[in-house]
This record gives C-alpha cells, structure tokens and sequence, in this order.
C-alpha cells in the first residue's frame, strides 16, 4: 500500500505510552475486549466514549464469530467446492474485519487523534490486545 | 508428488510476509510423515483407480468410480487444506507490548473463565500471556491457537483455524478407506480364479495398505469425534486438563459440534497487510471536561468498570496511613515512554481488576505476580515493584499458589511435593541469598500445594531455571527448547490435574489447588491461634505475615502471650485485634465466602467450626505453614496444609473448605497480620464487590516477594512497625527469618501421609 508522508505527518507528536486493552475472557475464547477502563487514559478521554468504542467492537467481533445461518451456508459451499471458493469469495470474518478496520480508523479520525490517542486494530496484534497510543501533549495551553 | 513442496509451502510459519516470524532451518526428517503419508494416499488410490475401478464401473455401475473420486477429492483438499493453512499462528508480539523487563513479570496470569480459572502462560519466545487454550508449538516455534496439536502426517500445527479441515480429513479419509478396501474387496471375491493377475495382486496390495492404515485412522476419527463432542482439544485432552473437572470452553454437544464444522473461517493474523497509518497527531489535544458529578461520580462507582483505582487508591492510602509509611513508589517504566507519569492512580488500577480480566500489560510491571483482580494489590504492590529481580519464581510460585489456594477443591499433589520442593529449596538461596527458605508461596507451605501444580516448579524447565532464578523468571524458561505441545510442560502440567470434584463448583484451570488443603486450612485455624483472630482473608498474606507468623509461633510456643500482647500493643492493631477477636471465626468464614466464587458458605462454616473444635490441640504445636523464625523452629514437616491435621484430608475432600490455603496459613499468622488482612479484605471487598478472592493472591505475592527481597514491606502490614520483634521492622531479618523458615517447611518431614484426593487418586504429603 502506498504511503504517503506528507509534511504533515512529520510533524506527528511523539510517542508518550502505550495502553494495551487486553481480552476479556470471562465468557470464553470468543473475542470480546475489556471494557474497563485504562488509568492511563482517565484525564485523555471520556470513560463512556472509550466504554462505546470498545463495546462496539466486542459487538463486531461477536457478529464475526457467530454461528449462523450464513456461516454455516459459507461452509457448505466451501465444502462442495473442495475450498476453492476461498479463492475468490470473502469470508463473512473477513467481512466484518473490514468493517472493524473502517470503524477503528473512523473512530481514530475523529474521537481519538483530536485527543492525542490512536487506537490500533487488534487484529494487527493477533486479537490479543487493543494497543491505544499515548501522544506527547507538548502543548501548554490544553484545554 | 513432490513433499518438498507440500511440507515447505505454507505449512509452516516461515512464509515470508510477515517479518515477525523467523525462519527456521530446513530439517528434512520433518517432512518424512507428510511424504509418506502423501505417498501412500495419491498412490494407492490411484492404484485403485487404475486397476480395480475399470472393472466394477463396467460389472457395477459407473457411480462406483465416480463415488470414490469424489471422495478421494474430498480426502485431497482438506489433506490439503489441513497441511497448508495457517493454524491460527500469533505474531510476535511487538516490543512496546512487553513494557516490563522479563524477570518482573509473572510466569502465569489467570483468568477467570465462567467460573473458572485458567492460568495463561508467559511465552518467552513470543513475548506476550498466551490466550486460553493457546500452545506453543516446539515444531514450529510458534504460539498457536486453539491448539490441538502438531500433526506429523500434514506436517503441521491443527489450530483454531484449520482443526475443520482436519477433522473433516480423518473423517473422510475414513469414509475412503473403507471404500476402497470395500470394492477391492468386491473384486477380490469376483476374480478368485484370476488372482494370479496383475490387476488382482495390485488390488490386493491396495486392499492390505488400506485395511493395514484403517485400524489407526479410525482410532484417530473415533477420538477426535469424542474431542468435538466435549468441546476439547488435543491437547487438554492429553494433558489432562479437565480430568475430574469442567471444561470452560464448552457450549454442548452441539453447539460444539456447529462451532467446528460452521463458524466462519477465522482470520489469520500473520501475513497480513498492515495499513498505513493516515491519521496524524498532532497537538495541541484535545482533553476531556469531566464536570464535578462525573468526578464525583466515578469517586462513588463501586469500581466494577474501572474507576476502582480512585478507591482504591484513596483507600490504599488511608490504609497506608494506618499501618506504615508508604512505600517508596516503584520504579517507573518510564524507561521506554518517559512522557508517562503513573501515579498511585497507575498502581491502583493494576489492582482494580474487578472483572476479573488480566489487567493491561501496563500494570504488570508493578505487579509482582498477577492473580487475577487484585483490589489491594496497590499497597503491596509498590512495595514489590522494588524488589522485582529475582523474585519471579517465587512470584509465580506464590501467585499459583494464591491462586490455587483460592481455588476449593483442589488436592494438592504430594507426588509433586519432593519435586517442588526441591525446587523451592532451589530457589529459596538463590532468593534470599542465603535464607533456604523457598519462594514465599511455599512459606505458605501449606499452601505450597499449589506450587506443586505450577509449571514454575514442577516444569523441569523451570527447576532448571532454578539456578538462575535470578535472571528473569520468564527468560529462565527459555531454556526448555519446546513448550506446550511437546510433552515437558505438558507433562508437569498433566501431573497437576485439576481436583476431582468441583468442592464448589469452580475448580481452578490448572489445578493449582489442591483440595487437601482446604480442610488443613480450617483445621489449622482454631489451633493456630484460638483466642486470635483467624486471618480472615487467605491471600492477604504480606511479606511480614510469615515472619509474623513465625514470630507469633514462637511466642506461642514459648511464651504465649507475649506476642500477642507485644502486638495488642501497637495501637493501630489493637482495635482491629480486638475487633477481630471478638468473632474470630465470623469474618474469616465471611471473606471466605466472598472471596470464593461459587464457594458453599455453609459448607465453609460447617468446616471452620467443625475443624476448629476437632483440631486444635496438634494444631499448636505444628510450626507454622508459612515460616518460622528461623533455626528456633523446628523443621516443619508439612508442607501442605493438610499436613498439619491428624484428621486425614481425606474426610474433607469433597467438601472444599473454600478458603484458600492461603487462608489456613493465615489463621496461623500474628493477630497483626490476621488484622492486616482483615482489614485489606474488608477494604478490597468494600470497594470492590468480588475483590477480595484477590486480595488473598496480592498478599500471598506481596510476601514472596518480600521475602526474597529484603525490600520496604508493603503498607498493608500493619504489624511491621509496631511489631516489637524485629522481624516486621527490619525487612532483611524478617525476609531472612522468613526465607529460613520457608526451607524447613520444605523439607520433608518426619512421615508421609497419603490422602486420598476426590478422584481417587492418592497424594502423598509430607507431614
């Protein structure tokens, strides 16, 4: 994928710290992230905005992994297919991925990169962890 | 067919991609399985194509032949499909992930999974907590999800993500012997004139690959259908995961069975492509108004969704006021993002895991062992956080066992007990330089149980470790070159399988607990000290609670009031003494109840009270289970609770006396640390409803952690201060004194007692 590094991005802030909002397992193996809320963020954003960004999520990932109807046709037709229609046609996961990467980068524009955050898409880190960015707030006057 | 190709394409991890995956060498005894397998698969079907098949489509019917292709193609593309796929491989995790230094983290994490622990691993080699049910794959050097296992005939890791086609494989395969053996056989019985034909003999030879590779197949299909059906994997099954148990992961039958052969293909992670970046940050930032009510309100929320830490850290800090200075804070991890500040705020929120979720990796660096939702773990915690170097096994060890002693109905593992317990001694002088004592969590020998379980003792990986205990815990197991599918820790684990009967329904993932030592535990309570008041929290043991305990077992041995007045005396102690004198059993059996999850109060109360009438006379004059004062005491026989008891633990097993062993080692500790704990508990389960199953783990950590380390007590110990015994004031001598009495404690006693756990397995228990 072309990058394009405008003269914009160089003057990206620095890296203060990194908040890692890990699984929540308490139902299973599903994906599903912790909705607590990280200490680290308590004077960066709003609990309910992070609670919503987050919850969103669980909700996409949980309509990745659900045993439906159409999974369930998905398979069939794989199976006829001897899996070569993996070749061509797009997963329902894969799907809701996309989706989730289009929220995530939504969600980046236009709630967290204005408050100096930036989260990163789990699926980057295996579906292990949502890795939010802590930048450097080098200006003196913030509100 | 060329194996080169099909075992060095996509099978293993090294496909070029993703960077974070390195190669590895080329070891061409790997893809011997896989080409024989190969070989004999497209071979003797195409013998069966070429030689039997023209006969019965013209005798039989055509659909004969065209039956079988499809099924041979079948056969191929999830053979295919089960070799090539990428099981579910993690990536590395990234640098900036693993925050805290290798040697401070705790070797496991756990979780709770609905209603039961399960311990998640540290792997070393890929640098983050593997998810449940996640294995490293020696083969592959790799962490694999859902792992079942590493299959040598696909030459490939089954994982989440390719254990379908896997088990569709064996089961078509099945389906395609019996096929052609089936029709050779037809053949066969056709031509018995003409057997002396090339086209027999071939089918012959078709037939006795097939019927020969039928037995073992089947066998194959057969367990993995069992293994579908009880929502397990290879793995859990072979080690033993849930034997005795409950699995977490399981929905039913058929919701298992739906959950293999329909979910959606699940995503793979490696390889994949990664955006770039096209936000920019750039301040000035914006900052979030919170008005007073939200202040106030997140003052008041009881902490469930994260807002614990301000409790938590008000509370924290009165409770530091009480007992003592706070401790210095801990270093801060700045070492990578100097911009952060992490206040108390930081350290308290490590420990407001409410919801019972492993908390940010952030935290870990103040957390000597995580165990979980850890309310006070603040207070400990900065103590600790100076004195991480080389108290990882003793973390770990201490924190399974917090955690295993949380866990009822748990047995422990006597057989591991030599095991572990050379471990501990192993460890206990490199620990405290000097001080033989084991890891804190076997000065909560009793409890020690526990540590039989963990992998950090009984992994021989980790007693190898054990030497350079110094170095980082997790790097220690870097040594064993393989982990999880291979047998080694697979084996130490199966060693440790959980207990029998869930005593209350939640039965601890990795079978840290033993259920044994859940009735010494009560039993040990009213003799330890009858007219104290019991610890009434199990994990709250501090680093100062085993030399208390030593302490107060010397008093009592001695002088038996002295100590108790020495510590009446201290002001701060004396109310809650006095307080948790006058309902001794009352608020142990309280925060028992709460700290267990699905514990049975009124079997724990039947318990305490039983225990306490029965059992207190040999009670008093056992040493204590976590730690003497040293060469004064007599080596302490016992390293699990349920050695203390003349009552064989066999008559308690089926009901868990919730309370961790923790709790059991506490009822012998100084009314100090009992109050301390108290305190910590009533505070933890004030703030936090569900908190206080933690507490006990914090406390148990907190005091391996002081223990190895000669480190400011953490300000949950309320005693230390006051304590007219040195041993709470000078954190040295206590840590000495402790680390001393650990090794006796480990070693084993005079006898053997042999218990017979739940499952009808038969521990053997030093007394």
């Amino acid at each position: 994928m072309a990058e394009t590094h405008s003269l914009q991005d160089l003057r990206q802030a620095a890296v203060a710290s990194k908040v890692f909002v890990q699984r929540d397992y308490t139902s299973g193996t599903i994906c599903k992230f912790q909705t607590k809320f990280p200490a680290e963020l308590e004077s960066r954003i709003d609990k309910q905005q992070f609670e919503e960004t987050i919850q969103t999520l669980n909700n996409l990932y949980a309509d990745a992994e659900k045993l439906g109807g159409r999974s369930y046709l998905e398979g069939c037709l794989a199976c006829l297919t001897a899996y070569t229609i993996f070749l061509c046609m797009e997963t329902h996961y894969e799907k809701v991925l996309k989706k989730i990467a289009k929220y995530i980068q939504e969600q980046n524009e236009k709630i967290y990169a204005p408050l100096g955050l930036l989260l990163t898409d789990p699926i980057e880190r295996g579906l292990r962890v949502v890795e939010i960015t802590i930048f450097e707030d080098r200006s003196i006057g913030s509100r | 067919m060329p194996s080169g190709s099909m075992s060095g394409g996509l099978s293993g991890p090294t496909s070029p991609p993703h960077p974070t995956v390195p190669s590895r060498p080329l070891r061409p005894s790997r893809y011997v399985p896989v080409s024989a397998a190969t070989a004999f698969l497209v071979g003797a079907t195409s013998l069966f194509f070429c030689f039997t098949c023209p006969w019965l489509s013209e005798q039989f019917s055509v659909a004969v032949p065209i039956y079988n292709g499809i099924m041979f193609l079948f056969v191929l593309a999830n053979f295919c499909m089960a070799t090539f796929m990428d099981p579910g491989i993690f990536p590395r995790a990234e640098e900036d992930e693993d925050k805290e230094d290798d040697f401070r983290a705790p070797l496991y994490k756990t979780v709770e999974i609905r209603g039961i622990q399960v311990r998640m691993k540290w792997c070393s080699t890929c640098r983050f907590y593997r998810p449940p049910r996640c294995s490293h794959c020696s083969v592959c050097d790799n962490c694999v999800e859902d792992f079942d296992h590493h299959c040598p005939w696909v030459n490939n890791c089954i994982g989440r993500r390719n254990y379908r086609y896997f088990f569709l494989f064996l089961l078509s395969l099945t389906a395609h012997i019996m096929g052609v053996f089936g029709f050779g056989l037809l053949y066969i019985l056709y031509h018995t004139q003409q057997l002396d034909r090339v086209h027999s003999a071939v089918t012959m030879a078709v037939m006795c690959v097939s019927g020969l590779f039928f037995i073992p197949v089947v066998g194959l299909t057969g367990f993995h259908v069992v293994l579908v059906a009880r929502g397990r994997t290879t793995n859990e099954q072979v080690t033993g995961k849930f034997r005795g148990g409950v699995n977490p992961f399981t929905n039913g039958c058929l919701r298992n069975v739906s959950h293999v052969l329909c979910s959606s293909q699940a995503p793979r992670y490696l390889g994949r492509k990664r955006k770039a970046q096209t936000v920019s940050v750039q301040p000035p930032f914006l900052r979030p108004q919170l008005t007073e009510a939200q202040l106030a309100a997140k003052v008041l929320d009881n902490g469930i969704q994260g807002d614990l830490h301000r409790s938590k850290s008000s509370l924290m800090e009165s409770q530091s006021a009480d007992a003592e200075p706070p401790p210095p804070p801990p270093p801060k991890p700045e070492l990578r993002y100097p911009g952060l500040s992490r206040g108390p705020a930081g350290h308290s929120e490590e420990s407001s895991l409410l919801n019972k979720a492993p908390p940010t990796p952030t935290m870990f660096k103040y957390r000597p062992t995580y165990s979980g939702p850890g309310k006070n773990h603040t207070a400990l915690t900065h103590a600790y956080a100076n004195q991480m170097s080389r108290r990882d096994s003793l973390k770990e060890s201490s924190s399974s066992l917090l955690q295993s002693s949380q866990q009822p109905g748990y047995r422990s593992e006597p057989s591991l007990d030599g095991h572990e317990g050379g471990g501990v001694e192993r460890s206990g002088p490199e620990r405290t330089g000097g001080g033989p004592g084991g890891p804190p969590g076997s000065g909560i020998t009793g409890y020690s149980l526990g540590g039989r379980s963990y992998p950090s003792f009984s992994d021989p990986t980790v007693l190898a470790g054990g030497a350079s205990r110094s170095s980082s815990v997790r790097s220690s197991h870097n040594a064993p070159p393989s982990e999880a599918t291979t047998s080694t820790s697979y084996k130490s684990l199966a060693n440790q399988t959980p207990p029998p009967a869930p005593r209350n329904g939640s039965l601890s993932y990795d079978s840290l607990l033993t259920p044994s030592e859940s009735p010494d535990f009560e039993l040990a309570v009213p003799e330890m000290s009858p007219g104290r008041p019991r610890t009434p929290v199990v994990g709250y043991s501090s680093p100062y609670l085993s030399a208390q305990i030593a302490q107060q077992r010397e008093a009592e041995l001695h002088q038996p009031c002295a100590y108790s007045t020495a510590l009446l005396a201290s002001p701060q102690h004396a109310g809650y003494l006095r307080g948790s004198t006058s309902s001794p059993p009352a608020p142990p059996e309280r925060e028992r109840e709460r700290l267990l999850h699905d514990s049975q109060p009124p079997h724990h109360h039947h318990h305490h009270h039983h225990h306490h009438h029965h059992h207190r006379p040999p009670r008093f004059s056992r040493p204590p289970l976590l730690s003497d004062s040293g060469p004064s005491q007599p080596s302490y026989p016992y390293r699990t609770r349920s050695t203390d008891t003349p009552l064989p633990p066999t008559t308690h097993p089926p009901r868990s006396p919730h309370p961790p062993p923790l709790g059991k080692s506490l009822s012998y500790s100084s009314a100090a640390a009992a109050e301390m704990q108290y305190r910590l508990v009533r505070k933890a389960s004030a703030s936090v409803g569900g908190g206080g199953i933690q507490a006990p783990k914090d406390e148990i950590q907190m005091k391996s952690y002081s223990r190895t380390n000669g480190q400011p007590k953490p300000s949950s110990t309320p005693s230390s201060p006051s304590n007219p015994v040195s041993v709470s004031t000078r954190p040295g001598q206590a840590y000495s004194s402790a680390g001393s009495s650990q090794s006796p404690t480990h070693k084993p006693g005079g006898g053997v007692k042999k218990v017979t756990g739940v499952g009808g397995t038969t521990y053997e228990i030093s007394v």
